[in-house]
């Protein structure tokens, strides 16, 4: 769709974790790009990948225990072979990521600015005092109030809202390339999390940051995404620009969750669930994954089905073309 | 007609911190609940509404107010009284692992309840059992497993198994579905519809998430600090809202449409709830209220009728505004379903 070069350019991403003297598969076969500046959702149930997706762009997932293969190439430099010193330049000043809880993040025993200021020190040669007001201006960025004062408190003192304000402000204190946001505004009242969506997207905006907004909620990603990846059991099933997607999925599990929100059917009528649940790994198979759940399978779709159709909508599924899938519309 | 449950100017206040403070949790509700009917409650979370649950279902004494179960005040009940008349009005809670022991399997758990009645054998129990499992959509073969080998879906079904054991009336549910993925959540609103219909049931139905509320409810109350700002049926909160912080909850929540429908200018409200330690002179709402005048931090807005069952506690609510299409509904902009 543009000649850009994109930011992230994910291929064959293959993830499993030793458990037990075998390997468990989380994550096969993941490729999709990100454009610098460019907002991308990834959605899907429970357990499909998203967080360790999200993880292994910054090689957070535990070297002990996950295999990692496939290539993350990000500005040109495959992160899979960076020694985990050189990962630990680009975490956090070219990559950086936020959580749902941010209790989780940030670390108990110091201050608010300390952490940014850490987090500035670590990554550029001023000294402490002009981490402090870069600190303190970061603060300021991100809408929490009296910022001077806010430095020396710790993150227990502050809400749920101020404290993944003040993760945002870490995240975002070195102008990432891209930011990877798993799951930020879940915890939140919906008053909150528009002022933190309004927030987030207003500062990636103004630094050209790009957004990896992992999220359950197809609300958010219409309002905060332009385009949406679709998880299903540790595959991409989808690929799409948001407004396609919302209108006219391709993928049948797409399709189901968008049919599942209760706003789109008449009130007290019944739901239209998808049914059974999410393969556990071991249930994998060798063709679709969405087989035993999915009302259009056929025999054929037992046999392995590749991401394919015409840019910017890949999907999954054998029969995409002769399916007309419902989306948000009637 | 004598409500099923019916709450009068209900406190519920708990002591805090070291300096003798009092957190007003709810501070002076009143509402009633039908046979048969389902009951909304939404708002941000700390406005009360776990407290209101409990309270409801007399888990938490009440500071001050009345509250009548089937017409009779549960103050006045003795222990025993009480005790049987419980368990017509249950309670499930939003953490599937809440009310599940992990050291009782699943049937443990369900059969509790009756174990503790002790009416009929125990050979009944267990095949009663058996029918609450497979009510629920659960497989009976599930009943010798324990929680820890079961999915979030499936230990929310088993917590609603027990809930029904003992036949009530009325179930009162915290955020039940909020822990759930969006395809075991459709499931299990479904679920909650059919046994209403099944059984008769009335829900009090607490959750922040308005697509839910909007689908199973009846009539809905919005809560802030302790305090109804709003009651009426679904369709008037969520299309004709009256309180501004009624239209601003709508208007915050994100909308799956594509952009060029998503046209409704949204509400931002600044701050967060403040403490119900210390609630805002007046107005509670009045440190975020976009529409807030020097009277608001006066004098408290009576709780007013306006219509027939439809109130509302604002200084500047225009009285003829009621039944008319409000100037901000955006929950109107999502397209009618078929
Ligand atoms: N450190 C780990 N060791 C072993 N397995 C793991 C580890 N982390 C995650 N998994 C497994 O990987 C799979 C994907 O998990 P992940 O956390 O990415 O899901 P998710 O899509 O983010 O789900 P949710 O929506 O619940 O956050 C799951 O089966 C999970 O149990
Ligand atoms: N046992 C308790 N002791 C002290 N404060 C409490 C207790 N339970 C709830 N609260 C406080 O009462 C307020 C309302 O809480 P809650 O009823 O849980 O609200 P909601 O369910 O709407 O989020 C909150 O400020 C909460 O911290
Ligand atoms: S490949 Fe077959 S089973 Fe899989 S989603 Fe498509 S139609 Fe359904
Ligand atoms: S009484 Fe005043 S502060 Fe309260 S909701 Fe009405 S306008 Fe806003
Ligand atoms: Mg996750
Ligand atoms: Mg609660």
């Amino acid at each position: 769709m543009t000649a850009t070069q994109p930011l992230l350019d994910v291929s064959g991403l293959t993830i499993s974790f030793r458990q037990g003297g075998s390997d468990v598969a989380v994550i096969s076969d993941l490729s999709f790009a990100i454009q610098p500046g460019e907002s991308v959702g990834m959605v899907g149930e429970s357990g499909c990948g998203k967080t360790v997706t999200g993880l292994s762009l910054l090689s957070l997932l535990p070297p002990e225990t996950a295999k990692v293969s496939g290539r993350i190439g990000f500005d040109g430099v495959d992160l899979t072979k960076l020694s985990p010193r050189d990962m630990q330049k680009i975490r956090g000043r070219r990559i950086a990521m936020i959580f749902q809880e941010p209790m989780s993040a940030l670390d108990p025993v110091f201050t608010i600015g300390q952490q940014i200021s850490e987090t500035i020190r670590a990554h550029f040669p001023v000294n402490a005092r002009e981490a402090r007001e870069r600190a303190i201006d970061a603060l300021a960025a991100v809408g929490i109030p009296l910022p001077a004062r806010r430095y020396d408190e710790y993150p227990h003192q502050l809400s749920g809202g101020m404290r993944q304000r003040a993760m945002i402000a870490i995240a975002l204190s070195c102008e990432p390339r891209l930011l990877v946001a798993d799951e930020p505004t879940t915890a939140l009242d919906v008053t909150v999390q528009a002022q933190i969506l309004d927030l987030l997207l207003a500062l990636t905006a103004k630094s050209g940051t790009a957004l990896l907004f992992i999220t359950h909620d197809l609300g958010v990603v219409a309002e905060a995404c332009s385009r949406v990846l679709t998880m299903y059991a540790g595959q991409l099933v989808e690929d799409a620009m948001v407004d396609d997607v919302l209108t006219r999925p391709l993928h049948p599990y797409t399709s189901g969750l968008l049919r599942s929100l209760p706003r789109l059917s008449a009130a007290k009528s019944v739901l239209p669930a998808i049914p059974g649940r999410v393969p556990t790994n071991a249930e994998w198979q060798a063709g679709c994954r969405f087989v035993p759940r999915c009302s259009h399978a056929l025999i054929a779709c037992d046999a392995p089905q590749l991401l394919r159709g015409e840019e910017p909508h890949r999907v999954r599924c054998g029969r995409y073309s002769e399916l007309s899938l419902p989306g948000v519309l009637p | 007609m004598t409500p099923l449950l019916s709450v009068e100017d209900l406190r519920v206040y708990f002591p805090s911190g070291q300096r003798g403070e009092t957190v007003k949790a709810v501070d002076g509700v009143t509402f009633s609940v039908g046979a048969g009917e389902t009951f909304g409650i939404i708002g941000e979370s700390g406005s009360g509404k776990s407290t209101l649950a409990r309270a409801m279902v007399g888990l938490i004494p009440p500071t001050d107010g009345r509250i009548f179960h089937a017409g009779q005040d549960i103050a006045t009940m003795s222990g025993a009284e009480f005790a049987r008349h419980r368990r017509s009005f249950q309670i499930v809670f939003q953490d599937p692992n809440a009310a599940l022991d992990p050291r009782m399997s699943i049937g443990q758990t369900v059969r509790e309840p009756l174990d503790i009645v002790n009416a009929d054998s125990r050979a009944d129990r267990d095949r009663r059992v058996l029918r609450l499992l497979d009510h629920v959509g659960l497989n009976p073969e599930l009943a010798l497993r324990y929680p820890h080998e079961l999915s979030g879906g499936q230990k929310q079904r088993a917590n609603i198994a027990r809930a029904l054991a003992l036949e009530p009336k009325l179930i009162v549910c915290d955020e039940v579905v909020a822990a759930l993925d969006v395809s075991i959540q459709a499931d299990i609103l479904n679920l909650f519809a059919r046994l209403q219909a099944e059984l008769g049931l009335a829900y009090v139905f607490i959750t922040h998430d308005l697509g839910v509320v909007g689908h199973v409810a009846d009539r809905i109350a919005v809560m802030y600090l302790g305090k109804l700002v709003e009651m009426g049926s679904a369709d008037q909160i969520l299309h004709h809202p009256l309180h501004p912080y009624t239209k601003a909850l709508l208007s915050s929540e994100p909308l799956p449409l594509p952009k060029a429908m998503r046209t409704g200018t949204r509400i931002v409200l600044e701050g967060e709830i403040p403490s119900p330690v210390s609630p805002p002179s007046g107005c509670r709402f009045r440190t975020r209220c976009w529409m807030t005048q020097d009277k608001c931090a006066e004098k408290e807005p009576a709780w007013l009728k306006y219509g027939a069952d439809r109130w509302n506690a604002c200084h500047f609510t225009d009285f003829n505004r009621d039944g008319e299409a409000s100037d901000r509904a955006p929950s109107a902009a999502m397209p009618p379903a078929h």
